[in-house]
């Protein structure tokens, strides 16, 4: 059993680590968000650069055939430092979609791992998406032409995608559209999540699809596939944010003071840390033993389920208690810690609720 | 990164599954059945614990020098899960998890030849006397008094939270030697060669779940031998806590986690919901055990984790984390087997409960022990030094920048 980083891992964590300090601190962030960028351009050039746009593609695709852990390990550096830029968006969800076409989307996912333009997959909808079978979005023929209709909510990077990827139900099965975002009937009203990404509602009304724009025709499993990835990487990113806060909060605790003492020395603070510090622990410890699981191809649906049900729970526990030891200024938008609270209520909603995971592994 | 234990502990497991599954004897596989604490029924226990000696197998975590089995972390970890799997009732902790090992470290070497034998062979029985009415959490606080007398020490007080002292037939005790200087500076650490020195009386508690688990021990002028000390005099404190150094890493608390959770999941598909339907269909329900499996699999990854020895099992509160998930744990399993045996929890059935009693159970399996479990379960969050204690240690070591 080894559930460590490869030295090469550990290697990249370094480098993007040192990136991130120096171009993703939280001033540039907030700075960047205050002047109506959606991410930093250079950050997005770097991570090119890197070779991290092509990382979870395979080698046949000019990707670079990355791993779970891989993402894992990237994952947690993009939590911990609060990183805006799209790469969930337009990598693991619409990246990955696209990349589902084959030979039919090569072209265009070559231009996505050279940054040159974002894809966006449009999934969610109504107040959040759960089973398949339940997606209201149809793919149907209208006459000669075959028509999308439906709606579908917080798709990330929704707006300033050049490639938006649809699933919808097609008769008895689920497929998945590449639709372009300028396409008749396509209406797609963009704005800033709570947690500073951009995102968007994407109305299609009888919006036209071409055979070939239907790049997978029964694509339940492909799907699942591209969000239990998408899910693994959130997880990583929740431990990263649990673990910035349990450093953030202990170092306040220990400096700041009230009735001539650090606030860390009363027990009832102490107690709290102490339970911030136990989440982190079994957040960690189930991140990487899930991360291993998917790696040696033993990881299933409901491992990642499970996953992500926990780190909403554990997540959402250790951002309010650091929101509650910092007093006032954890109430403040200037202060980073209100931001780790909402980026994990971010990863808890999407892509399937707590609730809606929990109740899935609850049923056997 | 690698989940697998290695090809060639799959024999090791064939070779553990096949023992336990044809070793035990009817009594055995009852008490198992019917344990509902860390202690097992006493009689069948350490019945159980001489077939597993005579294997050679009573001791896992024990060096092979001192007889036990030499066994990897990874080997324990598999024996465990094959262990839990069949519901046998655990072997009692005082002797091979708590005397034994303190005496390998602190003890002399004909203190080990002596008692060494007795604790793996399960010929002896050990109680603790560590707590005292007035020293819990604070046990340093301890007030139970030897007196130096000729070659003998004279024992006046009172221990508490005795585990089954009335049915040991010896005891390690920490006791009061000096006053003088810091409080764990006078204490010492002795061991009782009998449980019934003149002088000594015991009384078992009944506990909350109706069964005389614990004790009491008073002490009125009772002569031990002076040969009965570990280490040196006024040091038991050192003494003591030289066992915390068996106490890392290496445990395998989450299969018997996980054999409960599939009891429970298994006796609520075919138990009725009072909303009509199945139990286990009932969507708050699925919920709720969806999170409580949840808890479970943390746990079982943070157990691997220390197991494989990742860097995280180098932070010294690790030992105060692993005692909180848990403790904390067992309890959250207990309230869920409570909530599926409902109604059907709340006969007091302590004859059925009995080992060999030959009463049925109203009820099945889960509903006799649900209750007793979770009332004993209690206890996991106040033993081994609360959880208030351990919170404070952890919070002793934080990430500040």
């Amino acid at each position: 059993m080894d559930f460590t980083y490869t030295s090469e891992q550990e290697m990249l964590r370094d480098s993007l680590g040192k990136l991130f300090a120096q171009s993703c601190s939280f001033d540039q962030r907030q700075a960047l968000l205050k002047n109506g960028h959606a991410h930093s351009e250079i950050v997005w050039a770097q991570l090119r650069d890197m070779g991290l746009l092509a990382l979870p593609f395979s080698e046949i695709q000019g990707g670079l055939g990355g791993s779970a852990s891989d993402l894992v390990a990237i994952g947690e550096l993009l939590g911990r430092h609060l990183v805006i830029e799209p790469y969930l968006s337009s990598i693991l969800l619409g990246g990955c979609a696209l990349a589902l076409g084959g030979s039919a989307t090569s072209a265009a996912l070559e231009a996505v791992m050279a940054g040159e333009t974002l894809a966006a997959l449009a999934h969610e909808e109504r107040h959040g998406i759960g089973a398949p079978a339940l997606l209201g979005t149809t793919l149907a023929q209208d006459g000669n032409a075959l028509r999308l209709n439906g709606e579908k909510r917080l798709v990330l990077s929704g707006a300033e995608a050049g490639i938006l990827v649809v699933s919808a139900r097609m008769g008895d099965h689920l497929a998945l559209v590449r639709v372009d975002p300028k396409a008749a009937g396509v209406a797609i009203s963009g704005y800033t999540t709570m947690d500073g990404r951009r995102a968007a509602n994407v109305r299609l009304s009888g919006v036209a699809v071409a055979i070939a724009d239907i790049l997978l025709h029964d694509a339940e499993a492909a799907l699942d596939g591209v969000l239990q990835s998408a899910q693994l990487m959130l997880s990583a990113e929740a431990v990263g944010a649990m673990h910035a806060l349990l450093e953030a909060s202990a170092t306040y605790a220990a400096t700041r003071k009230q009735f001539g003492v650090p606030i860390g020395s009363f027990q009832s603070i102490a107690h709290r840390l102490a339970d911030m510090k136990i989440a982190c622990a079994k957040a960690q410890a189930l991140l990487l033993y899930t991360t291993a699981l998917v790696e040696t191809g033993k990881g299933s649906g409901r491992d990642i389920a499970l996953l992500k049900a926990q780190m909403g729970r554990l997540g959402r526990s250790v951002g309010e208690s650091a929101v509650q030891i910092h007093g006032g200024i954890g109430m403040t938008d200037e202060l980073a810690v209100g931001h780790y609270l909402k980026r994990i209520l971010a990863v808890e909603a999407m892509l399937g609720s707590t609730d809606y995971h929990l109740r899935r592994v609850g049923a056997g | 990164m690698d989940i697998e234990f290695g090809p060639e502990l799959e024999a090791f497991r064939r070779e553990v599954a096949a023992f336990l599954d044809a070793a035990p004897t009817p009594e055995i596989r009852e008490a198992g059945r019917k344990t509902t604490s860390v202690f097992a029924p006493f009689e069948a226990v350490m019945k159980w614990h001489k077939i597993l000696h005579a294997q050679g197998w009573a001791a896992p975590a024990w060096p092979k020098q001192y007889g036990g089995t030499g066994w990897s972390a990874e080997q324990r970890f598999i024996f465990a899960e094959e262990y839990w799997k069949r519901d046998l009732p655990p072997l009692l902790p005082n002797g091979l998890q708590m005397v034994g090992p303190l005496l390998m470290e602190a003890g002399s070497e004909e203190q080990k030849a002596k008692y060494l034998p007795g604790i793996l062979s399960g010929e002896d029985y050990w109680t603790q006397g560590y707590s005292e009415p007035g020293a819990g959490s604070d046990l340093a606080a301890l007030s139970c008094s030897a007196v130096a007398d000729g070659d003998d020490y004279v024992i006046n007080g009172q221990k508490i939270w005795t585990t089954l002292a009335h049915h040991a037939n010896r005891m390690f005790m920490l006791v009061r030697t000096s006053s003088e200087g810091k409080k764990q500076q006078g204490i010492t650490f002795l061991l009782l060669d009998r449980t019934d020195f003149p002088g000594m009386e015991i009384r078992p508690i009944i506990g909350l779940d109706g069964i005389p688990e614990q004790c009491e021990v008073f002490f009125d002028n009772v002569r031990v031998p002076q040969s009965a000390r570990v280490g040196a005099e006024n040091d038991g404190w050192s003494v003591a806590k030289a066992l915390l150094k068996h106490e890392r890493g290496g445990s395998a608390g989450n299969p018997a986690m996980y054999r409960k959770l599939e009891l429970i999941r298994a006796v609520a598909s075919g138990t009725p919901s009072p909303h009509g339907g199945m139990l286990g269909d009932d969507p708050v329900f699925q919920r709720d055990l969806g999170e409580l499996e949840a808890e479970i699999a943390s746990y079982a990854a943070f157990e691997k984790l220390l197991l494989s020895g990742h860097p995280i099992s180098a932070d010294p509160s690790m030992p105060s984390i692993n005692k909180v998930i848990s403790s904390e744990l067992a309890q959250k399993v207990s309230v869920m087997m409570t909530r599926v045996a409902g109604v059907d929890a709340l006969p007091l059935q302590l004859e059925a409960l009995t080992v060999g009693s030959n009463v049925a159970p109203l009820g099945g399996d889960l509903d006799l022990v649900a209750m007793p479990y979770y009332l004993n379960s209690r206890a996991t969050t106040i033993y081994a030094g609360t959880n208030e204690v351990q919170r404070d240690l952890i919070a002793r070591v934080l990430p500040v920048a």
